[in-house]
């Protein structure tokens, strides 16, 4: 009996080292979202479209909207190697107001936009307009002259 | 307004409170007033629940589309068969075919025991308490709801067609993964029933009652889990059948359970003091899980591809399984701080009992690593309003922390199977070796064969800890399978010489049951750590009849092309045309030679599209994997994937139902007390 004691004690401190671990790893490391900002390929995005625009407004600048969901395995590729892409990371952050929506979350604005799966995405000027649409888990070799024309678009305005 | 359909739901609650009330006063007051009612009252009950399922399936065939259900499920131009299967494609149809089922169990239980000892009583009374539970259940969703209720506009409006199924689902797999999966769900009842009038009276027969339901639970929990990963294999293009998706991860957690609960019954049957706790909470902890299930799959919360969406059954899954937490904890505590009957003396950790527990956790192990990566996402969601992940990409979360338990798993099994008081000295000793070549198995770097794929863009962000145990080498994987795999061939061999038949017959489905575990892992491990992937090609259909390169030495040709109509040929397809198949025949070259040809097909339909790729299989166990995601601009975008090893796990599966079906098709004799 006393084996089979001790062995269940072992494996319950085990199991509640595992937990405790993991738990404070995804909770500093593995973010994806807080209230204000999601932070997606290493970027820091609003979560709000409104505020989006305030800030486009302001700033004078595109807006990138980025339809994800948080079992999208192309998403996490996407993210990986086309956002976090270093050429095209410094143009997003430096010529772009970035926005994050979340499809479990943020249906209706998918809806709005005709946005139908994840990854997906949207450009759009501070009036509201659609500048451009990149649905799908793209390359940075497609990505990277999309961001490019569209800053430029906007600036040359 | 009560619709026809809902009546009968009223009208099999009814019946099974009498028959429920009938149990109940013979138990409590011993009083024999609605004795003779119980079984016609819980056979009514389940005819009615019959009766209803076939009124959903006629209204479905029929398409009746003033129901709501129907009209989101269904349309016109759908093939019979996606009619009737339409009817368990929603959460209101499944719950249907769940309480359905429990009550085919309810009213098994009452045909072969007759009522007849205080146990057969005892467990119908919570059967039936979770069958009208369940009952309850379908009615507040009820699929029988029609457009006009909460809508007095809508009144004499017909739909003239419905919404149509999703054309993921227009798939033989996904025809028969529902059912299995629930019929699972609803045959654990039984078992959970059996285990917890065990913990409250010890009535020693628990066991003998519910093995065979607990054998038939895992064979159709295991094949709903397998099926939904060959469906995921074949339709998804997830490229692979298993992605650690919160639903399939959350039925596998009952599954290992329930395992474990196989397991623990095999030596509480021969000795009625071995595991007396530790399996009737098994078989009450997979039931609890089996609810937990449900509440995944179906509450919304678990952010999954299989969206369902809605809430609205969420809380009262959660009271049911709060509930049945807590008795069965209750009870499983009281059992355990009561003087034990008899003294199991301690032998140390050496021996069969010991080992065997050691199997136990492991299982409980695995199965709490499911468990915790997909609840503390949605908890911490919850409560701190905190989007995390459980690591940068989800599916290494399960592979770490699973993979060094798997191993002890496998040790375990290779030094239990054969296990013998007489020849422990040698075994342990051969134990030893195994263990200690696994050990120095994880050191050794290969290219790239490791527990997480160092070349994938998630690995330099995983946390440390991760990247440590990420870094194991998937060699050591051998030393241990195959240590397991002469364990079994050893077995066989040993008892194939049994006198009786049905000792031989039984452990030939042992043999099979254990050496699946053996292929499935192996041809999990191999096919998707060695499998080669071609994306982006985009072969333009101008080029048909020609050989096109399309790198890393593969070339393909694309044979034919050609668009139908799902509907078979009639009058409406060609008007409606709304699930539209596009059909790519294609033939995969590497150098010179084929290695494989077949059809990849693109399904357009009402709800979305569905891919259904060409795989070619060989007698190699590789298979030459096609993904055709649809004509776009005279362009014929298409994955190439070659996956190595992969039948062995299809393989596995089969025998590990033809396993299990051999050793439910042989009784095994009750061990006399004492």
């Amino acid at each position: 009996m006393k084996t089979k004691k001790l062995l269940s004690i072992f494996v319950l401190i085990l199991l509640l080292g595992f937990a405790y671990i993991t738990y404070n790893t995804s909770l500093e490391k593995i973010r994806f979202s807080d209230q204000n900002y999601s932070y997606l390929g290493d970027l820091t995005w609003y979560r709000s479209l409104d505020r989006g625009f305030e800030v486009a407004q302001q700033e004078n600048k595109p807006i990138a909207v980025y339809f994800w969901a948080i079992w999208c395995q192309y998403c996490a590729g996407f993210q990986a190697n086309t956002l976090g892409n270093p050429e095209i990371k410094s143009i997003l952050e430096k010529d772009y107001v970035l926005v994050a929506m979340d499809l479990d979350l943020d249906r209706d604005v998918a809806r709005r936009y005709g946005v139908s799966y994840p990854p997906y995405v949207l450009f759009l000027d501070s009036n509201d307009r659609v500048l451009d649409r990149v649905p799908g888990a793209v390359g940075p070799g497609t990505f990277l002259p999309i961001v490019t024309q569209v800053r430029d678009q906007v600036r040359s305005k | 307004m009560v619709t026809f359909g809902d009546g009968l739901l009223y009208a099999s609650a009814v019946a099974g409170v009498i028959a429920l009330a009938g149990l109940l006063l013979k138990e409590l007051k011993n009083s024999d007033v609605l004795k003779d009612l119980i079984s016609p009252m819980i056979l009514a009950c389940t005819w009615l629940l019959t009766f209803a399922y076939l009124l959903l399936t006629y209204y479905f065939v029929a398409g009746d589309f003033t129901l709501e259900y129907v009209w989101q499920y269904s349309s016109r131009d759908l093939p019979l068969i996606y009619k009737i299967s339409g009817a368990w494609a929603g959460q209101p149809g499944t719950y249907l075919l769940w309480v359905w089922v429990i009550f085919l169990s309810a009213a098994w239980l009452a045909l072969t025991t007759k009522h007849a000892t205080p146990l057969s009583r005892r467990t119908q009374i919570i059967t039936l308490i979770i069958g009208i539970y369940f009952i309850l259940i379908t009615r507040v969703l009820t699929p029988f709801k029609t457009i006009y209720e909460g809508r007095p506009d809508l009144i004499g409006y017909i739909p003239p067609d419905g919404s149509g199924l999703n054309a993921l689902l227009v798939n033989f797999w996904m025809i028969i993964h529902p059912p299995l999966m629930f019929i699972g769900y609803a045959a654990i009842t039984i078992p959970f029933a059996a285990a917890i009038v065990y913990l409250l009276t010890k009535d020693d027969g628990w066991e003998e009652l519910s093995r065979q339901w607990s054998r038939f639970t895992w064979l159709f929990l295991g094949m709903g889990i397998a099926v939904g990963g060959v469906w995921a294999y074949l339709v998804l293009g997830w490229g692979g059948f298993w992605a650690w998706d919160p639903v399939e991860t959350a039925s596998f957690i009952p599954w290992l359970t329930l395992t474990a609960y196989l397991h623990a019954a095999a030596l509480h049957r021969k000795n009625r003091s071995t595991f007396s706790i530790a399996a009737p909470i098994l078989a009450a902890v997979s039931f609890i899980l089996v609810l937990y299930a449900a509440i995944v799959v179906r509450s919304g919360l678990f952010n999954s591809v299989h969206a369902f969406g809605e809430a609205s059954t969420g809380t009262l899954l959660i009271i049911s399984l709060f509930a049945s937490a807590l008795v069965s904890g209750g009870l499983g505590m009281r059992r355990y701080l009561e003087e034990p009957d008899k003294i199991e003396e301690d032998r140390g950790f050496w021996n069969k009992t010991s080992i065997f527990y050691v199997t136990l956790l492991v299982f409980v192990i695995l199965a709490f690593v499911s468990f915790w990566g997909i609840t503390y996402p949605v908890f911490i969601q919850l409560t701190q309003g905190l989007k995390v992940g459980v690591a940068s990409d989800t599916k290494n979360f399960f592979n770490v922390w699973s993979y060094p338990f798997t191993l002890v798993l496998l040790l375990a099994l290779g030094f239990c199977l054969n296990y013998s008081e007489k020849e422990k000295k040698k075994q342990k000793k051969i134990l030893f070796i195994v263990a200690g070549l696994t050990i120095i198995a994880m050191l050794v770097r290969l290219d790239n064969f490791y527990v997480l794929d160092h070349n994938s863009p998630f690995w330099l962000r995983e946390p440390e800890i991760y990247k440590l145990i990420g870094s194991i080498s998937l060699l050591s994987i051998f030393p241990p399978l195959i240590y397991a795999g002469m364990a079994v061939a050893d077995y066989l061999i040993r008892n194939l010489g049994a006198t009786s038949k049905r000792a031989r017959i039984k452990s030939t489905g042992l043999t099979m049951v254990h050496i699946a575990v053996v292929l499935i892992l192996l041809g999990s491990i191999i096919s998707s750590t060695r499998e080669e992937k071609i994306e982006g090609i985009n072969i333009p259909l101008s080029a048909k009849g020609e050989l096109v390169d399309i790198g890393k030495g593969y070339a393909m040709k694309i044979v034919d092309f050609s668009t139908r109509s799902l509907t078979e040929a009639g009058g409406e397809a060609a008007s409606s045309g709304d699930y539209t198949v596009q059909s790519v025949k294609l033939e995969v070259y590497k150098g010179a030679s084929i290695i494989g040809s077949g059809t990849a097909e693109y399904l357009a339909g009402k709800s979305g599209s569905g891919t259904f790729p060409m795989v070619s299989s060989s007698i190699t166990g590789t298979d030459v994997y096609v993904i055709f995601q649809g004509l776009g601009g005279g362009f014929v975008p298409l994955t190439l994937q070659i996956k190595p090893a992969i039948n062995f796990v299809w393989i596995g599966i089969v025998l590990f139902a033809a396993g299990i079906i051999l050793i439910m098709a042989v009784k095994t004799k009750k061990v006399k007390e004492g």
